[in-house]
């Protein structure tokens, strides 16, 4: 029962940082500040939900082969994710994708691109 | 190109051999001979993409442990604090952020190291790693920084990358 208390809490803590980061992605100015902003998504809001439903099943359904699935399910978006973002965010810089609003120091365009 | 040595192919085949056990979780004859083939299969033709350095690196226990540490307890503690800084500029209207691309130097040697690294820095909310480059034998990353406070150079770098430097040199210096 208080495992069960827990793994709720944790998934709705997940739940809270998986909606401030979708309201990043629909309020920030400009496009890196949006990747920023989705970055709360898969790390703790993903991992809220993840250890909520490690804890279920676990301790309440008793499930060793689903609680492995979820362990490394958790385990390869931590692991994946940041390969996609380093992608995106220099194929947008590359494209030529900059923001409205000037940026308070712009290293990567002063040195390699502009 | 690099070539294929046998440690390399031993321990990429453990890796793709432990993730196999950890997907399926059967234990039947069947099932581990065909992980394993397949396994071996994929160890010798990605190899010396996956292996640069030494591979048997982790056998080592000190680097071991603190690289454990450094996972487990250095590294969620900088993740949760960074979250909810994000999560505040959220909820507060988005209008509280001052971003930049700033330079930083990176004392980290090895190639994994600074994998990791870049790979922490993009994980935290609120800084991206764009582009990484070398000058005069000193390594730089230029990062996207949601709330630029310093400008380029050493203290921008403490105040992104300080904590999980100081933890990740431990495990690959």
């Amino acid at each position: 029962m208080i495992v069960r208390i827990i793994a709720d809490v944790l998934i709705a803590i997940g739940a809270i940082f998986a909606l401030a980061g979708t309201i990043g992605i629909l309020k920030m100015p400009d496009t890196f500040s949006r990747m920023q902003a989705s970055t709360c998504v898969p790390t703790l809001g993903m991992l809220g939900a993840m250890l909520g439903a490690l804890l279920i099943a676990i301790f309440v359904k008793a499930d060793a082969g689903a609680a492995v699935k979820i362990a490394v399910i958790g385990l390869m978006i931590l692991v994946t994710n940041p390969l996609g973002s380093h992608a995106i965010a220099k194929g947008a810089y590359k494209a030529g994708v900059r923001p409205e609003k000037k940026m308070e120091t712009d290293d990567l365009g002063r040195d390699l691109y502009d | 190109m690099q070539k294929t040595t046998l440690p390399a192919v031993v321990s990429t085949f453990v890796v793709s051999f432990a993730f196999w056990v950890l997907l399926t979780w059967s234990f039947t004859a069947q099932e581990l001979i065909v992980g394993a083939l397949i396994s071996l299969a994929v160890a010798l033709f990605s190899a010396r993409f996956f292996i640069h350095e030494k591979a048997f690196w982790l056998c080592n226990p000190a680097k071991f442990f603190s690289g454990l540490f450094y996972w487990v307890c250095i590294f969620p503690v900088e993740l949760v604090k960074a979250n909810v800084d994000m999560a505040k500029r959220c909820f507060g209207g988005c209008k509280n952020i001052n971003p930049g691309i700033v330079k930083v130097p990176v004392d980290l040697k090895s190639d994994y190291g600074q994998a990791a690294l870049a790979n922490s820095i993009t994980l935290t909310p609120g800084t991206i790693t764009m582009e990484t480059t070398e000058e005069d034998g000193q390594n730089y990353f230029y990062i996207h920084w949601i709330d630029v406070t310093a400008p380029s150079g050493k203290e921008a770098g403490d105040a992104i990358k300080g904590t999980l430097e100081k933890g990740l040199r431990r495990v690959w210096e």
